[in-house]
C-alpha cells in the first residue's frame, strides 16, 4: 500500500522530466505528449541556431567563472568555520550560509540597483560575482561536511612535524577534503549554469545566458526545440551530478 | 563535531575561546604560552574574502534597495529623486490590488508547503527505511529532478496542463472530466507545478530527520501494543516534527519567491509578489516602488519564520 503510494508520488516527481524528454523525439511541429514518430530534427535545429549555442558557450563561461571563486571563497569559508573556535563563529555561520534561503527575486533586484551605481550594469563581471554569492554556501556546506568527516589530529600530527599552515593544507587537508570540493564545485557549476531569476535582472541583451535565452523563448512560443536542449541539459547534469554527488555520499556514509 | 570530542593517547583536548584548538602533550607546554599570548588571526583571514564578498554584494546592495524604496519616484520624467518619503509603501499597502497579490501569494505557498509536506511525508518515510543499494536508487530519484532546471521542468508542466494537453485528455478519455478542465492561468496549475519543483527539498529534510529517530523506539512501542497508526502519530511524527519544521520553512520561503513558475504556469493574469516585483522592477522601471514590494516581501517572510520557529522551539522543548 504503502509502496503503490509512493509510486505515485514518484511518478508526479520525475513526470515532468520525463515529458520533456520524450517531447523532443516527437515529430509533430509542437511539443505534445506522447509523442508521434521519432526524429532527431529538433537536436538539429537547436545545435543551427547561433543564439542558442553562442548562449551556451556564456553559460558555460561564466558559471566556470562563478565556480572558481565560489570554490575558493566557500573552501576558505569552511575551513575556517569548522576548524576553529572564535568570536562570532555562529553568526558568521549563519551570514556565509545565508544566500540559500534569501529570495532570489529581491537579490536581483538589489544588484540591478547596485550595479547601476558602481557601472557593473550588463557586464559579465557582475553576473560572476552575483552567481559566486549565490553558490558559494553550497560549496560552504559540502566541504564543512567533508572536513567534519576526518579527525583534525592528522592536521596537527603535520604542524607538529614541522609543516606550515600552508604545506599543511595543501598535502594534508586538501586530499582529504577533495570529495566536498568536487561536490561542491559540481553543485555550484549546475546551479550557476541554471541560475534564471537573478540572471534575468542583471544580463543585458547581449549577455544572455542559455536559461534566459529558453526562458524567454518559452514565454512567447513553444515547439520541440525547448525540449531538445532541455533534454541535452539533463543528461549533461545526469552523467556530471550523479557519480559525484555518488562519490561524495559514498566517503560520507 | 570533532573538537569536544577527547581523544586518547595521553592529549588532552584544550578549548581557548577565540583561539585554535589545540590538543596538546605535555612537552609543548611553552608552545601553548606563546600561542596565548597572541590571539590566533588565521579563521579571521581564512573568513575575510568571502566576508568582504557578501557584505559589499549581499548586504551592501540590501541597504541601497532599502534607501531605494525610501526615495520618491517621477513616472517618465525625472524618475529617482532624491527626496525621503514613504509613499511606495503607502501605495501598496493601500491598495486592495496589491494587498491582493500579497494574500495571493501567502496562500500559493502555504498551499504548496502543504502539498509538499503531504507528498513528502510517504516518500521520506520509504526513503528512511531503506538501506544500501535500494537507498541510493531511491535518493538518486528524489535528487535526480533537483538536478533539473526550474525553467525546464515548469516546461514539462506547462505541456502537461495545458487545455489540450496529456492530464486533460487522460481524463476526459477515462470518463472522469467530459470538457478540459483549466490548469493553466490559474492557482491550482501554479500549486501542481511549484509543488513538485520543491517536493525534493522536502523529502530531504524530512529524511533527515526520520533517520534520527532511533528504531529500537518503534520495536518497543510495537511490543507495548501499539497500532501503525498509533505508532505513527505518537512516535514518528512528534519525532520528525524538527524535519517537519525546516522542510516547510524551506520549501516555503522558496515558494513566495518563485519567480519562473508562477511567471509561466500563472501568466500575467495570475500576479504574485515575485512577478510584480519583476514587472516594476524590470518591465515598468519603477525600482523605488519595486524595492518597496520586495521589503513588504522581506518582512513578511521574518515575521512569519519567526513565528514558525517559535513554535518549533515550543514543541521542541514540549517532547
Amino acid at each position: 500500500m504503502l509502496i503503490a503510494v509512493n509510486i505515485l508520488i514518484l511518478l508526479y516527481l520525475v513526470a515532468p522530466v520525463i515529458v520533456v524528454v520524450a517531447t523532443a523525439f516527437t515529430t509533430t511541429a509542437y511539443p505534445v505528449f506522447p509523442p508521434q514518430g521519432f526524429t532527431f530534427r529538433w537536436f538539429e535545429r537547436f545545435l543551427s541556431m547561433p543564439e542558442f549555442t553562442e548562449a551556451i558557450r556564456r553559460s558555460a563561461l561564466l558559471a566556470l567563472s562563478s565556480t572558481t571563486v565560489a570554490t575558493v571563497l566557500g573552501t576558505l569559508s569552511a575551513l575556517s568555520l569548522v576548524r576553529y573556535r572564535f568570536r562570532g563563529r555562529e553568526a558568521m555561520s549563519a551570514f556565509m550560509l545565508s544566500p540559500i534561503l534569501f529570495p532570489t527575486i529581491v537579490f536581483g533586484l538589489a544588484l540591478l540597483v547596485f550595479y547601476s551605481r558602481v557601472g557593473l550594469s550588463g557586464s559579465f563581471a557582475g553576473l560572476v560575482i552575483a552567481h559566486s554569492v549565490l553558490t558559494t554556501p553550497f560549496v560552504i556546506r559540502l566541504v564543512m561536511a567533508s572536513l567534519a568527516e576526518f579527525d583534525p589530529a592528522v592536521e596537527e600530527a603535520s604542524r607538529n612535524l614541522g609543516a606550515g599552515w600552508w604545506r599543511t593544507f595543501l598535502q594534508v587537508t586538501l586530499p582529504l577534503i577533495r570529495p566536498g570540493v568536487l561536490a561542491g564545485a559540481v553543485f555550484a557549476f549546475i546551479i550557476s549554469f541554471d541560475e534564471l531569476v537573478v540572471t534575468l535582472f542583471l544580463a543585458g541583451p547581449d549577455m544572455t545566458t542559455l536559461p534566459v535565452r529558453i526562458y524567454t523563448y518559452v514565454e512567447f512560443s513553444s515547439d520541440p526545440t525547448i525540449s531538445a536542449i532541455s533534454t541535452v541539459l539533463i543528461v549533461a547534469w545526469m552523467l556530471i551530478g550523479v557519480p559525484v554527488y555518488a562519490r561524495f555520499l559514498s566517503v560520507k556514509h | 563535531m570533532h573538537h569536544g570530542r577527547a581523544v586518547g593517547f595521553g592529549l588532552e583536548l584544550v578549548r581557548l575561546p577565540g583561539r585554535d584548538v589545540h590538543r596538546v602533550t605535555q612537552g609543548t607546554a611553552d608552545g601553548i604560552l606563546r600561542r596565548r599570548e597572541r590571539p590566533n588571526t588565521t579563521p579571521y583571514l581564512l573568513i575575510a574574502p568571502n566576508l568582504v564578498w557578501l557584505l559589499l554584494f549581499m548586504a551592501g546592495a540590501l541597504v541601497l534597495l532599502a534607501i531605494t524604496s525610501l526615495r520618491g519616484y517621477e513616472p517618465g520624467g525625472r524618475g529617482i529623486l532624491e527626496t525621503w518619503e514613504l509613499t511606495h509603501y503607502a501605495q501598496f499597502l493601500g491598495d486592495p490590488f496589491f494587498l491582493g497579490v500579497l494574500w495571493r501569494s501567502l496562500v500559493i505557498s502555504t498551499e504548496t508547503t502543504i502539498v509538499c509536506l503531504i507528498l513528502g511525508f510517504p516518500l521520506a518515510y520509504w526513503l528512511s527505511q531503506l538501506r544500501g543499494t535500494a537507498r541510493a536508487v531511491l535518493y538518486l530519484a528524489v535528487l535526480i529532478p533537483l538536478l533539473t532546471s526550474a525553467v525546464v521542468r515548469t516546461f514539462g508542466w506547462m505541456i502537461l496542463l495545458s487545455n489540450n494537453g496529456f492530464l486533460n485528455k487522460t481524463l476526459i478519455n477515462l470518463g472522469i472530466l467530459s470538457s478540459p478542465m483549466r490548469l493553466m492561468y490559474n492557482e491550482t496549475g501554479i500549486i501542481i507545478a511549484l509543488a513538485e519543483v520543491l517536493l525534493p527539498f522536502m523529502v530531504l529534510a524530512l529524511d533527515a530527520a526520520l533517520l534520527n529517530i532511533d528504531r529500537q523506539l518503534y520495536d518497543a512501542a510495537r511490543n507495548l501494543g501499539a497500532g501503525a497508526v498509533r505508532i505513527f502519530f505518537q512516535v514518528t511524527l512528534p519525532l520528525s516534527m524538527p524535519g517537519v519544521i525546516s522542510g516547510s520553512v524551506l520549501v516555503f520561503t522558496l515558494a513566495i519567491s518563485a519567480y519562473v513558475t508562477p511567471a509561466l504556469i500563472g501568466g500575467p493574469r495570475v500576479p504574485v509578489m515575485s512577478t510584480t516585483i519583476y514587472q516594476q522592477g524590470i518591465a515598468l522601471l519603477n525600482w523605488p516602488f519595486g524595492a518597496a514590494i520586495a521589503f513588504v516581501l522581506l518582512v513578511t517572510l521574518i515575521l512569519l519564520l519567526a513565528v514558525l520557529s517559535y513554535v518549533g522551539y515550543r514543541f521542541a522543548r514540549a517532547a
